[in-house]
């Protein structure tokens, strides 16, 4: 059933993407699993009785606040989320304001929240907060922006004439998958500042760390030797480890 | 008078037991009940060898066998880690982001014999040191290796064939 696998994926592509952990890790990390069936059992099924309802934010599911935000016995009333069959909004992407004081404003899209439609738009639907208010101190006003649905709030923006336009996915004569603007059928391209992640801004800006990464001539280079040899008979030799005892003879019926 | 001999079936006929009736005895078949749970008979049990379920190892593999009561070990069964000296190794333990995909098909037995003994029986033929049968001439090392041979050698330590 692909549809149930994909409908039970609570994390957003976007956010995997954006962590550059393994999809099982995340999963691992904020997942409560309060009783699992020991394995190796016949008459005890592959059942476990985990927590299905978590409430996503700004924090990312495998950060420690996002835990203590989860943590068991909390239960939290339920976000009704659309789902959205194909992600068109990116970091970076021009998007129009529909609705509230910003209403007709455009800005880019500096955070997105896929697992909750949010989209988060520089400047623009901010309300002020004051913190570190303390006896003595007044406390500092923060202007902060409050998260936009993607679905209702937010339209991209048509580069020819700056217009909120309904969008698509099309492919190009190459094969590429792009959005097209529906008003005026051009291109809008996916920005570069799209794939950034928590470890780059884009891979070209990388730094590695010469004692930890690999270099990536190192990786591509093959030293592969196609041997009449198991892995483990490989090292033997290399290692110089002798065993020339072979096991009794044994048949099969 | 059928109606008493019908009315019988309605009295309750009970026995008593001046003993408890199973002792204590339950079905533990069906649950795990690891080695230190259990009723003291059912503990007993397991210590003798008409033991009803297996002694549960919790995942550790055992380092003998047993015979005639007795456990014998097998020091080849005892694990050893084999760990190289990672002296000349320019293999780091995270790969660059800058490092391109790589995507490797899959190395095939096809493969494999094509890379070890095809060579050999191209040449042999086109230069004709093939016999009458098409068995070669100057047989190499592997193809010298009779049926017998070739499975003890397969089987050696290391071998993947179980």
């Amino acid at each position: 059933m692909r549809i149930f696998g994909f409908l039970s994926k609570k994390v957003g592509d976007l956010t995997v993407k954006y962590s550059n952990l393994p999809e099982s890790y995340i999963k691992r990390s904020y997942e409560q699993v309060y009783w699992k069936n020991p394995t190796g059992y016949p008459q005890y099924p592959k059942a476990q009785v985990t927590r299905k309802k978590f409430r996503f934010t700004t924090n990312r599911p495998w950060t420690a606040q996002f835990r203590q935000q989860n943590e068991t016995g909390v239960l939290r009333k339920k976000v009704f989320l659309e789902p959205v069959g194909e992600w068109s909004f990116f970091k970076g992407d021009r998007v129009e304001v529909m609705v509230g004081k910003d209403k007709g404003k455009q800005g880019i899209v500096t955070q997105v929240i896929q697992e909750r439609n949010w989209v988060f738009v520089e400047g623009l639907n901010t309300h002020l907060r004051v913190v570190g208010k303390d006896k003595d101190f007044p406390g500092v006003t923060v202007q902060s922006e409050a998260p936009l649905l993607v679905t209702t709030d937010v339209k991209l923006v048509d580069p020819e004439n700056l217009k909120p336009t309904e969008i698509e996915w099309r492919y190009t004569e190459e094969g590429e998958k792009v959005r097209v603007s529906l008003a005026s059928s051009r291109i809008i391209p996916v920005p570069k500042s799209a794939e950034e992640t928590i470890d780059y801004k884009s891979k070209d800006l990388y730094i590695a760390n010469p004692d930890k990464d690999t270099s990536a001539d190192v990786v591509t280079k093959i030293t592969f030797e196609a041997k009449l040899r198991t892995f483990e008979m490989d090292i033997m030799e290399s290692m110089g480890i002798k065993e020339d005892r072979v096991p009794a003879k044994s048949y099969w019926y | 008078m059928s109606k008493i001999t019908t009315l019988v079936n309605f009295i309750s006929k009970r026995t008593i037991s001046l003993t408890t009736p199973r002792e204590g005895k339950r079905n533990f078949r069906k649950f795990m009940i690891a080695n230190k749970r259990g009723s003291r008979i059912h503990k007993q049990k397991q210590m003798t060898p008409e033991a009803e379920l297996e002694i549960d190892k919790r995942g550790v593999r055992d380092v003998g066998y047993n015979l005639n009561g007795q456990f014998i070990t097998v020091p080849e069964m005892i694990p050893e880690l084999i760990v190289p000296d990672l002296k000349d190794c320019d293999l780091k333990p995270y790969v660059s982001y800058k490092a391109d995909n790589v995507i490797q098909s899959k190395f095939t037995a096809q493969q494999l014999f094509d890379a070890v003994y095809s060579k050999k029986i191209v040449t042999d033929f086109k230069e004709g040191k093939l016999d009458a049968d098409g068995l070669p001439l100057q047989p190499s090392e592997e193809e010298q290796l009779q049926p017998d041979e070739a499975v003890a050698r397969a089987k050696k330590t290391g071998s993947d064939i179980f």
